[in-house]
């Protein structure tokens, strides 16, 4: 490991590493940029902006089309998160720990489900919610959401719940611990951050959705963001709502940004596991 | 804030209804018990400029029986009807009153979505308005919807270059090929990209060399003569030196954009052209208009119909209070002011000859002459399959091979209006 | 006595584990498997809700009319382009990344930040992002490359639908990759190395076969996750010129022309094609699918 300190590599590496770097950033950096862009430099196709201004984003807020589809999108998101992670929890526990009739069953629908063509469902879901009235409510995209991250949840999960040590909570019970206290005070702590890397993940998925978002909703009434952007209305007829579709855009990525940022080694640690491990 | 009540108060209602619930409140006093009393009429329109301001006026006039609230749609026409179309075909009563493109009477009339014009509110609507936009209206003799305001493309040039402006289609290209060989500005600009603004030229360019595209029933897909020599035309421009480099790609402001950038003769456009380009005094100098050139020589003038009619939605609760709205936003007065302030031409003939409309719009005998012999675009319910059909075949259209392409369009278009072909 | 408690104990640990999981298999089957069956349903009939009077059973007519409509075949062949295009390049590039991130003796917790971002952003967003910079007004990228209007020639806009998907994906290429890569023994490849083997062969010789089944449950993933594009190209292009894909066809059919009867016949091709993928996939590569061995080869 003495290589490790010879300066020419140190150099190489961080050359390659900025590569990564702007790779991974310069798209982001565009819209941001553009969203931060006067109506009129616009069209100056120059990366950085020559004026600034913040007008793009009062605009977003002042009218109440855009906060709407956020409160839609956070709203949708976190339900659907929740209730994905809870009934995930419960069936990665019994994939994990349990011998049951049926399980490799589950595992093979769940998978099935995640390799599924969602446009495949769009026409059925469109007519079946359209008769039972889901059709543009959060319910009518919690479902879809749920069931589409229920498989992504299940392997995170299970994959967690192999790692955890479970003599553990034999020893606490022969301390004379009851079952609740076992599970309270020494496996509820050691599966709670899987379930957390779960739920950060399920959380994008959900968060990133557009083929449901666009053809189950047709009103603010349930209209996510990533929907809500390619209607976005120019201020008159023939004006491109360019900026204003960066300044959302940006909004909707900051979400993201701070995930990435605070839970970078959960974020990739759930996503080796359940991929490869399961 | 009205629709910020009314968004959760209707969600409340479907999960309701969703659950089977069996005492499901009547949807009536769901919605009215999260308003302050009164009607409120729903009105789904496009952008346009100012027209809040014709609403505030229709609201006053209203005084107080009920209100308009104005919803703004998206701006390609595409995703207005897209919108639209989604709703009422969950059956959405909260929507009004409609605002369709032209072309889109007859896919909301058969389908039973609209209500139909009868009685007073249909006389009413049909006094002093012009023939051309209120066939527009019309589906199987009967009245869908009230023309708002109506739009004919005509001829703008560059008058510091074009002495006398082209009456044909051919004479256009001669001309440019001239300006060409002087080194002077000499691009034709024209909608060209793959949407409706192409269908726009080709109906204008097929009805202006005498033929159709589809039968007047709107069954049968013809592609007559007269059709074939469009496709001539498109192609003849899209193939001449002339041509805008981003032909294939230009939509009506890129077009505008194209033109007052000083680098185009000519463009085909709506007259919203007139009214952007007084922002622009060097531009305001220079630009004139002409009717739109024909293949026939007879028919110079001839352009198709666009512009947008209001109309009632059949699921909507409170019809009277609607047809009363639709009526006082497009009455005279409205007209003049959307005329004056967003540029729309209008389709009552005596809003043309008030003195105010002179100075902002001076194109008006134009218009009101092209309105006259306007082609009215193939009226079929299956109108939005037969438009993505031709626009996808005739693009790029420097691609089009006359002959061919009007085999394509032949054979694609009978399934199209059979409903029975495949959208691309 | 015990032998009868241990059955006990076993009976109820099944009814736990089915009780445990019945509300996720409830759910899954409850808006898979009866859309499904419905979407089938509605194949066999016409169906447009433009025409609801002339609504009838055709048995496999719908079918006849895809599969015989030179628009479907383009969409489908645009599909498999973008899906084997994005995919290979995907998988040289992810593996690149995967070694970076897996290697890098700098800034190894920066460059593992960064490279989540293309995984996490909305896709919606970033294509957003490269319509603008392509766009002809807008953009900053046609001008470098000298283009006109890019995203309006077939061949340049469905490059530019390949580069946004691989942008997005590689990350999550890379992720999958990774996993596998931590599994490569160090003395191994120190063993190798000693035996003068150089980084290429030791990548090719070593490297490469143990990570045989993390590169293809990457690839399974990934594939049929490409074969179901439409944010990216709905956003890019709309599917004009010839650019749009199975499930943006699908889209069209289904909700501008609220045609119920193609859209549903295009949804069911979809899935078999989707199916014969992933059994192409298991049973002739032999992919693993993640969780099919109950993690026993742990």
């Amino acid at each position: 490991m003495t290589t490790a300190t010879r300066p020419g590599v140190r150099a190489r590496w961080t050359l390659i590493d900025i590569v990564v770097v702007v790779y991974a950033l310069v798209p982001v950096l565009w819209i941001l940029s553009l969203s931060f862009k006067t109506k009129e430099t616009l069209t100056d196709k120059s990366f950085i902006p020559t004026e600034w201004t913040f007008q793009n984003y009062v605009d977003i807020f002042s009218t109440n089309e855009f906060p709407r589809a956020l409160v839609n999108s956070i709203g949708i998101a976190l339900i659907a998160t929740l209730i994905a992670v809870v009934l995930g929890t419960m069936a990665a526990y019994a994939i994990a720990r349990l011998d049951f009739p049926g399980k490799r069953a589950l595992v093979g629908v769940s998978l099935l489900i995640a390799m599924f063509p969602q446009v495949s469902l769009v026409t059925p879901l469109f007519e079946v919610e359209r008769s039972l009235g889901l059709f543009d409510t959060w319910p009518g995209l919690i479902l879809p959401y749920i069931t589409f991250a229920l498989p992504l949840a299940i392997y995170t999960l299970s994959a967690f719940f192999r790692e955890i040590p479970w003599e553990l909570e034999k020893a606490a019970k022969m301390d004379g611990a009851t079952p609740a206290q076992a599970f309270r005070r020494v496996i509820a702590p050691l599966a709670a951050p899987g379930v957390f890397t779960t739920a950060i993940l399920v959380f994008i998925f959900c968060w990133n959705d557009f083929l449901f978002a666009i053809s189950l909703t047709s009103t603010t009434a349930s209209r996510t963001v990533p929907a809500a952007l390619s209607f976005f209305q120019g201020s008159s007829q023939f004006e491109d709502p360019t900026g204003t579709v960066s300044a959302a855009a940006v909004v909707i990525t900051i979400p993201i940004i701070l995930f990435v940022l605070f839970f970078q080694r959960r974020i990739v640690a759930g996503l080796t596991s359940g991929a490869v491990k399961g | 804030m009205g629709r910020a009540h009314r968004g959760p108060g209707r969600r409340g209602r479907r999960w309701r209804v969703a659950l089977g619930a069996a005492l499901v409140a009547s949807p009536l006093v769901a919605a009215c018990g999260s308003e302050s009393g009164g009607t409120t009429v729903n009105v789904y329109y496009a952008t346009e400029e100012n027209f809040d301001k014709v609403v505030a006026r229709c609201n006053d006039e209203a005084a107080g029986r009920y209100r308009i609230a104005l919803n703004v749609l998206p701006r390609g026409a595409d995703d207005q009807r897209e919108q639209m179309v989604r709703r009422l075909a969950a059956g959405d009563d909260e929507m009004d009153v409609l605002g369709l493109d032209v072309t889109w009477v007859a896919e909301f009339a058969e389908a039973g979505w609209v209500a139909e014009w009868t009685g007073q509110d249909k006389a009413d609507v049909e006094r002093g308005t012009l023939q051309g936009p209120l066939d527009t209206a019309r589906w199987k003799d009967k009245l869908y919807a009230a023309p708002k305001n109506t739009n004919v493309q005509l001829l703008w040039y560059r008058g510091d270059l074009v002495p006398k402006p082209p009456t044909t289609w051919s004479e256009m290209l001669d001309m440019a090929a001239d300006l060409r060989s002087r080194d002077q500005p000499n691009t034709i600009a024209m909608t060209g990209a793959q949407y409706e603004g192409l269908v726009v030229e080709f109906n204008t360019l097929t009805a202006g060399a005498g033929g159709r595209i589809i039968s007047e029933d709107g069954t049968r897909a013809l592609v007559d003569d007269g059709a074939v020599k469009a496709l001539q035309a498109l192609r003849d421009l899209a193939t001449s030196p002339s041509a805008s480099a981003s032909l294939s790609n230009a939509k009506e402001n890129d077009v505008r954009l194209e033109f007052e950038r000083g680098r185009a003769a000519f463009q085909l456009n709506w007259p919203f052209v007139y009214a952007a380009a007084q922002e622009n005094p060097a531009v305001a100098k220079l630009i004139k208009w002409a009717p739109f050139p024909a293949i026939d020589a007879s028919k110079v003038g001839t352009s198709t119909i666009g512009g947008y009619d209001l109309a009632v939605s059949a699921h909507s609760r409170h019809k009277p209070e609607a047809f009363e709205a639709v009526k006082c936003l497009r009455d005279a007065e409205s007209q003049k002011y959307s005329a004056i302030n967003s540029g729309v031409p209008p389709t009552i003939e005596s809003v043309y000859d008030d003195p105010e409309m002179a100075e902002p719009y001076p194109m008006r005998d134009a218009i009101l002459d092209q309105l006259k012999k306007a082609a009215v675009r193939p009226a079929t319910p299956a109108y939005q399959n037969v438009s993505t059909l031709i626009s996808t075949i005739l693009s790029p259209p420097a691609s089009i091979d006359p002959d061919k392409t009007a085999q394509r369009l032949r054979a694609e278009l009978q399934d199209a209006l059979d409903s029975k072909g495949v959208l691309p | 006595m015990s032998g009868k408690e241990l059955s006990e104990g076993k009976k109820a640990e099944r009814r736990l584990g089915l009780w445990l999981c019945a509300p996720a298999a409830l759910v899954m089957l409850a808006v898979t498997a009866y859309p499904i069956v419905y979407s089938i349903w509605l194949s066999l009939q016409r169906y447009d809700l433009r025409f609801p009077a002339e609504r009838q059973f055709v048995w496999f007519e719908n079918y006849v009319t895809v599969l015989t409509n030179s628009y479907w075949w383009t969409a489908f062949g645009v599909t498999s382009l973008i899906t084997a295009v994005s995919v290979a390049i995907e998988l040289v590039l992810g593996m690149a990344l995967a070694l970076v991130m897996h290697r890098t003796l700098v800034m190894k917790g920066l460059v593992r930040t960064v490279a989540l971002i293309p995984y996490g952003i909305v896709t919606v967003v970033a294509a957003f992002s490269w319509r603008y910079a392509w766009d002809e007004n807008t953009g900053y990228l046609t001008d470098l490359f000298g283009a006109t209007a890019p995203l309006t020639d077939r061949a340049a806009a469905l490059g530019i639908i390949t580069l946004a998907e691989v942008w997005k994906t590689v990350p999550f290429m890379a992720l999958l990759l990774m996993a596998g890569l931590a599994l490569v023994p160090d003395d191994l490849l120190r063993a190798a190395s000693m035996d003068g083997a150089t980084p290429w062969q030791r990548f090719t010789k070593v490297i490469l076969p143990v990570m045989k089944p993390a590169i293809l449950v990457a690839l399974l993933f990934r594939t049929l996750d490409a074969f179901r594009i439409f944010d990216n190209i709905f956003v890019l292009t709309s599917g004009a010129q010839e650019t749009g894909s199975v499930s943006m066809q699908t889209y069209n059919n289904l909700i501008r022309g609220l045609n119920l009867g193609i859209g549903s016949t295009m949804s069911v091709l979809i899935f078999i094609a989707v199916a014969l993928l992933a059994f192409v996939f298991v049973k002739v590569f032999g992919a693993a699918a993640p969780g099919s061995d109950d993690g026993g080869k742990r």
